[in-house]
């Protein structure tokens, strides 16, 4: 057996308490460092003749401390204060602190975060210089120059050896330390080299270490969790040529199962501690929330979405805003995902982030936006530097169809054209709300649950006859469409006592209070007794003033008569009841339903009703005088 | 990487210190991360064989007592020498007896 590496595997499992315990003898990590690896040199040379001590780690720690004594004792010649450090080695023993002490040092922010992450591989996960700058990708000088220089500055800037008082604060830069080379070790998709992958293992074994020098840090558990959890998922993340494969397509029977065990367990550590849920807490919880999920079609998206509402207040970083407006998009629906993206690509430190192209095609292919999709995925693909997931975009966007069959939007369109004026304004509504909040999907993809969704959220609570009028045009539409759905929409009951038609005095007295128009209006319902909104599609040329009826067959008497000619003045065409305002740019509505005159559209039914309703109390259908027997 | 650890009956009861000690070594790896699962092994196993068509069902015990399996340990560590070196750790505390590591594939 190689006697170097059987050296190398008991330093890796020590290193980290046999520098610890120097650097409380000694003060100065560098020097603590330097006698660890002269007892490492000895091991080197007398393990092969003599086999492996019985407690490896305790001779190399016993050769370590004589050697530290020996040094202590040369530097008391020359300097008196030394002996300050002789009386500390003989009563101070090591504590169960030490590694974390080591830990608080070797990520202490007075160091650049480079020089952070290489001491702290180097101190605790005992990677030798090489190691390192294989898996930093760089050299060796370079990484050995990061490390002495980090020495410098602890020595320096006399960074005590001590478990700070602020210990939150100093314990989130070693958390971050500790996340920094997870992810350099995770984010790595190519395979040539294993020392990137087995980063992943160094940190989370760093963590495990800083969990148990910390246990009463919830943030720790937390983190030890996030990264359990993530490399359960290692396998299943790339796929046979190295591209990636996202969360909601890995095959989840490769998950492995004893690490997401081990992260759960972590997880609760973290919930007894309790307290304010900080960052790697929130993340943990949001890899819970995946691992729970048998299939990804189990993903409780409401609640990952509400974990990353309360992380992207503690951390806004791109990727958690952009993870957010993901989470969104499953919970509330593409569009609604859309719209937070849309608000980051108007951040122009966001532009050349490729995972926000890639993002906003994935929400728009949602929606059936398949051109716009194809060019956000061709243009993410151009921004990302790593091959194998610019092959793996490049396919997306290629795989987009120029068209599959008709699309949701265009087919109620042209349902709606098959339709006389006034159905189509009533079915415009359903259908119109139907197409806003599914998108403008290919007509093969639209489900009935979508459809039902739709009923739900928008008319689950309106009146039944509202809820009918609705389900009535959606079963006519998909009739039409051809469509075999069958949403689940039962029929309601609708209140079928008819009030009572009001009086010639009421109708009366609520004219004497309100403007022309209204007067006008309901003189005409009550007299011509038609249909509401038959009165509304009313147009000034149909009307045959002398003959007091219309083309359509509505009819009246005096009392409107007297009334008709003031409310046209000089129109001559166009609705007969008109709105107050001029509609807005964006909701111009047919030119049957606008006034070439005035340029106000028609009077709804829903407008007129209100109005009647809040000057009488009463609805319109009450104005139909009572069928004499 | 992963590796399993078997070890093999011995002919001694344990006594209590022995479980005392294995309980420490048994947390000191788990707190570090190191230890994925661990149990012991019932010496009546059940043997199950298969020859073209047929299954057949056996109750055990079958092999020597010292050659069958009585407990495992699943460990992930960063070399084969890392192993070694936790069975080394395992053996001093066990005493006399065997142990055989292999390495494990997948998931």
């Amino acid at each position: 057996m190689d006697a170097h590496r059987t050296v190398d595997a008991v330093w890796k499992l020590e290193s980290s308490r046999i520098i610890a315990g120097l650097t409380r003898m000694v003060h100065d990590v560098g020097l603590a460092e330097e006698l660890a690896q002269d007892a490492l040199v000895a091991a080197l040379e007398r393990w092969p003749e003599s086999g492996v001590p019985d407690n490896p780690g305790a001779w190399l720690m016993a050769i370590a401390k004589r050697r530290a004594i020996d040094h202590i004792r040369r530097a008391q010649r020359f300097e008196e204060k030394q002996e300050q450090l002789v009386r500390d080695q003989d009563t101070q023993e090591p504590e169960d602190d030490d590694v974390l002490r080591l830990m608080f040092m070797s990520c202490h922010p007075v160091l650049p975060t480079e020089a952070r992450v290489a001491l702290t591989l180097r101190l605790l996960g005992g990677l030798t210089t090489a190691e390192i700058a294989r898996a930093f990708l760089t050299t060796e000088p370079v990484v050995s120059q990061r490390i002495a220089a980090a020495k410098q500055t602890l020595a320096a800037q006399h960074v005590p050896f001590e478990v700070p008082s602020e210990l939150d604060a100093r314990l989130n830069s070693v958390l971050e330390v500790v996340y920094l080379i997870f992810n350099e070790g995770y984010s790595a998709t190519s395979g040539d080299d294993l020392m990137r992958p087995g980063l992943c293992l160094e940190a989370r074994r760093l963590g495990w270490l800083l969990a148990a020098a910390a246990p009463r840090s919830a943030e720790v558990h937390g983190l030890v969790a996030l990264m359990e959890i993530q490399a359960s998922r290692e396998k299943a993340r790339t796929g046979p040529s190295g591209e990636p494969v996202q969360l909601h397509e890995q095959n989840r029977g490769r998950w492995d199962q004893l690490l997401i065990r081990r992260g759960f367990t972590a997880m609760l550590k973290a919930r007894e501690i309790g307290g304010t849920p900080g960052p790697y807490v929130l993340q943990a919880a949001i890899a819970v929330c995946h691992a729970q999920a048998r299939r990804a079609e189990d993903t409780d998206w409401v609640q990952i979405a509400a974990l990353y509402q309360a992380l992207v207040r503690l951390l806004p970083t791109p990727i958690v805003h952009l993870n957010r407006a993901v989470a969104v998009g499953m919970a509330h629906g593409p569009a609604s995902g859309l719209e937070l993206v849309d608000a980051l690509t108007a951040n122009r430190h966001l532009q050349d982030y490729h995972l926000l192209p890639g993002v906003r095609g994935d929400l728009l292919l949602k929606l059936g936006r398949l051109a716009e999709a194809r060019v956000e995925f061709a243009r993410a693909a151009s921004l990302t530097k790593n091959v194998a997931e610019q092959a793996f975009l490049l396919r997306r966007a290629a795989a987009i169809p120029a068209r599959t069959g008709p699309a949701l939007v265009e087919s109620t369109k042209d349902y709606l054209e098959t339709l006389d004026a006034v159905t189509r304004r009533s079915y415009a509504q359903t259908l119109n709300r139907l197409c806003s909040r599914i998108g403008d999907i290919p007509l093969a993809d639209l489900t009935k649950d979508q459809i039902e969704g739709v009923f739900e959220v928008s008319w689950g609570k309106a009146a039944a006859r509202t809820w009918n009028r609705h389900r009535a045009t959606i079963r006519s539409y998909l009739a039409w469409a051809g469509l075999d759905l069958e949403p689940d929409l039962p029929r309601r009951a609708e209140d079928t006592t008819t009030p009572e038609p009001l009086t010639r005095e009421q109708i009366d007295e609520a004219c004497s209070q309100a403007p022309l128009r209204e007067q006008a209006l309901w003189l005409l319902l009550h007299e011509s007794g038609a249909a509401v909104t038959a009165v509304l599609a009313l147009d000034v040329e149909d009307l045959d003033l002398d003959d007091r009826r219309a083309t359509s067959g509505v009819s009246w008497r005096s009392a409107t008569a007297r009334l008709l000619p003031e409310l046209l003045g000089d129109r001559t065409r166009g609705p007969l009841f008109l709105a107050d305002r001029k509609p807005g740019p964006a909701r111009l509505p047919d030119a049957a339903d606008l006034c070439p005159t005035t340029g106000r559209s028609r009077l709804s039914y829903p407008r007129a009703e209100r109005l009647f309703k809040l000057a009488t109390g009463h609805t319109l259908h009450q104005l139909k005088p009572a069928k004499h027997p | 990487m992963r590796y399993l650890m078997m070890s093999m009956a011995s002919d001694y009861a344990p006594d209590d210190n022995l479980y005392v000690e294995m309980g420490k070594f048994i947390e000191e790896m788990t707190t570090a991360g190191v230890l994925l699962a661990t149990g012991g092994l019932d010496p009546n196993g059940i043997e199950i064989t298969s020859s073209g068509d047929e299954i057949t069902v056996t109750d055990g015990p079958f092999a020597e007592a010292k050659e069958a399996v009585a407990g495992f340990a699943l460990v992930e560590v960063r070399s084969k020498e890392e192993a070694i070196e936790l069975g080394r750790r395992f053996r001093r505390i066990v005493g006399d007896g065997k142990s055989v590591i292999q390495q494990v594939f997948g998931p």
